[in-house]
């Protein structure tokens, strides 16, 4: 049976299946979004949503040991267990509860899904003026019985003059598929300042439908750090909104993919008001028959003059059975802005292994010292020292080189 | 050290080394000199293992071990050393890390341990000294931005650091000016030892009047067409290259 059978079936359960009736009336009138939808014509959900998914959890014991495995094992963590909060940390001035106000937010059929039927996730709030010294981990672990959706829906609050940086992964634990429809809302109030990184370094039973929105007051300040290092299925949709003048807003990622893996990486960047900046830059390596796709769109709107809008993306593809497709979007209805776009896609530079090859290093340590330096510049944006070299850490695995500098 | 036997190499079927022989002893300094084109490049090229040159026949026995036979990195592991006439940018890679590296895998196939930090970090210092670096210079990104002057002096940088057995020098000249050439030259001539050697590719004796050769070859054509000593180079400069090419022209064919 289909996931839509799978959740139909769900539904008819019970009225209390659905905790928002318009949101599921609108998945069901859009259904999941095919290739012939603009936004998702080089990413086929079909395959995916052919699978057999539960949607009640069945969730198998997941050990502290697990838990510890499975993270970065930093002081603060919340850490969700098949869909329950397990543990979560005190800090001062940051208040973490349960995600009980389901806020009807959505913007098509995936979300729609997620406000419909999602039970969990978590709420955020930092107080105004408090600034968070240790980064926060959040973790949502899944270990079940059988293929199932998992469905969490996320609300961050960081209060006047306040800042908190957060690791987050999604990860399942065995080898049954597990598909993750996360939504997550931020709000920046002013001069509020996050930095949100997302280390997604999956086996190939993880399949991540992401849906963020930083929605961002006056001069507040945002970093997202995507580094997708694996995974069958990701896509990641970034959505920012500048509601206020003097914003920055922040995309870096780092997506290595081999095998079969497949990532999209959405981004929205949305300026509507004037003197603000934005900085994306996005970094592809392929190699296997792995693919990728990366959509940046930004929409520089009439009041949002003198904004500064600035989106990269280079890939490299290191097989010839791998693929990237690549769609820079700009679009702009004010005068007085500075805006640039550039989408590279190329091999290794050969001169380059050569140089390298006269000076002792080998043919294979070359390319990856190559490889893991052209992901360098967004790489290095990660302000967290443990967490950049947990990062490059994995790329030496990834790339099964020694990167011992 | 280096005995090259009847050397013939091309690119896409056209034949650019048409039998060099060469030999060069430890302690030895030789400059190969040579009017544009006549295959100064595409020698130190085949020497260090560009697998764009397609070499046809002949030998170029290192220690008694044929070079050809050997991956370009191997060559650097015996202590082969090219300094390139235009050095590659890496960008990512600092020139610290760089060499790191480059010490790091040498260190590995000789069966040692990575050179400790502090007694690395010693070393790049001492050298920078001898070649007159400013101390940002080790952060910077590989030949990243660099002018011309300062990718020539990271190549010699990486020379000093390297300690190979032979050092090719393409055109280390080129793009030097007058003060940064007597750094660079100075550099090399502390760096030669009686158990190493240097080969100096340079279109002019300029940077013969630094680096002081023992030997001096006339390449032309794809020929070494005159050996001499180091009175050769101020006759090259004196009176050209035609009087000699003619000759030799006549003996093979232009």
């Amino acid at each position: 049976m289909g996931l839509l059978e799978k959740i139909e079936q769900y539904t008819n359960r019970g009225t209390d299946k659905v905790s928002n009736k318009t949101a599921y009336s609108k998945f069901i009138d859009l259904g999941f979004p095919s290739v012939k939808n603009e936004e998702w014509k080089y990413t086929s959900l079909k395959k995916i949503i052919s699978n057999n998914f539960e949607i009640e959890n069945q969730g198998e014991e997941i050990t502290d040991q697990e838990i510890k495995n499975n993270s970065l094992d930093l002081d603060n963590k919340v850490v969700f267990l098949n869909g329950e909060l397990y543990q979560k940390p005190t800090i001062s001035g940051v208040k973490i509860e349960k995600n009980i106000d389901l806020s009807p937010k959505y913007n098509d059929a995936i979300t729609a899904l997620n406000a419909a039927l999602a039970k969990n996730g978590y709420n955020i709030t930092v107080s105004e003026n408090t600034i968070v010294d240790k980064p926060l981990e959040i973790l949502f672990l899944t270990k079940n019985k059988s293929e199932n959706l998992a469905q969490y829906r996320n609300e961050i609050i960081v209060k006047k003059n306040s800042s908190i940086k957060i690791i987050e992964q999604v990860k399942n634990l065995n080898n049954n598929l597990c598909f993750s429809n996360m939504f997550t809302n931020i709000n920046l109030e002013e001069k509020a300042i996050i930095e949100f990184n997302k280390l997604q370094n999956n086996n190939e039973s993880q399949i991540i439908v992401d849906n963020t929105n930083i929605n961002q007051e006056t001069g507040s300040n945002s970093t997202f750090n995507t580094l997708l290092f694996g995974g069958l299925f990701t896509r990641n949709n970034l959505n920012f909104s500048q509601n206020g003048e003097r914003c920055e807003s922040n995309m870096n990622g780092v997506v290595i993919l081999d095998n079969s893996e497949f990532a999209d990486n959405h981004t929205y960047m949305d300026h509507l008001k004037a003197n603000c900046e934005s900085n994306e830059l996005y970094k592809g390596i392929y190699l296997g028959k792995s693919k990728g796709v990366f959509n940046g769109k930004i929409m520089v709107r009439p009041d949002a003059q003198k904004i500064n809008a600035f989106q990269a993306n280079n890939n490299l593809l290191l097989s010839d059975d791998s693929s990237i497709n690549s769609k820079p979007q700009l679009e702009i209805y004010a005068d007085d802005v500075k805006c640039s776009h550039g989408c590279t896609i190329g091999q290794l530079d050969e001169d380059a292994i050569f140089y390298m090859n006269t000076r002792g290093i080998s043919k294979e340590d070359a390319k990856a010292i190559l490889t893991y330096a052209f992901a360098s510049d967004a790489l290095n944006k990660i302000s967290i020292p443990y967490l950049y070299d947990v990062a490059k850490d994995l790329i030496s695995k990834k790339l099964n080189v020694d990167l011992s500098f | 050290m280096l005995k090259i036997e009847n050397l013939k190499a091309g690119v896409d079927g056209v034949e650019i080394l048409k039998g060099i022989n060469l030999s060069v002893n430890s302690g030895e300094v030789h400059a190969i000199m040579g009017p544009n084109g006549s295959g100064k490049s595409t020698l130190s090229s085949v020497i260090a293992g560009d697998e764009t040159f397609e070499v046809s026949s002949g030998s170029v026995l290192f220690d008694d071990e044929d070079l050809l036979d050997l991956d370009p990195d191997q060559r650097a592991h015996k202590g082969v050393f090219l300094s390139f006439q235009y050095p590659v940018e890496i960008p990512g890679i600092s020139v610290s890390n760089f060499i790191k590296a480059a010490i790091t895998e040498k260190r590995k196939v000789l069966g040692l341990d990575p050179m400790p930090a502090k007694d690395l970090l010693g070393k790049m210092r001492e050298k920078m000294d001898l070649l007159n670096m400013k101390p940002g210079y080790l952060s910077r990104n590989m030949n990243e931005g660099f002018s011309g002057g300062e990718k020539k002096r990271n190549e010699i940088f990486q020379m000093a650091m390297l300690e190979p057995k032979l050092a090719i020098l393409d055109e280390t000249d080129s793009g030097l000016d007058i003060d940064a050439l007597k750094v660079v030259a100075n550099g090399v001539n502390k760096l030669k030892k009686s158990n190493n050697a240097t080969i100096v590719i340079t279109h002019y004796q300029r940077l013969l009047d630094y680096i002081v050769p023992d030997y001096v070859h006339v390449l032309h054509n794809g020929r070494i067409i005159k050996s001499g000593g180091k009175e050769l180079a101020h006759k090259l400069e004196e009176k050209g290259y035609d009087w000699i090419t003619k000759l030799a022209d006549e003996k093979w064919g232009s």
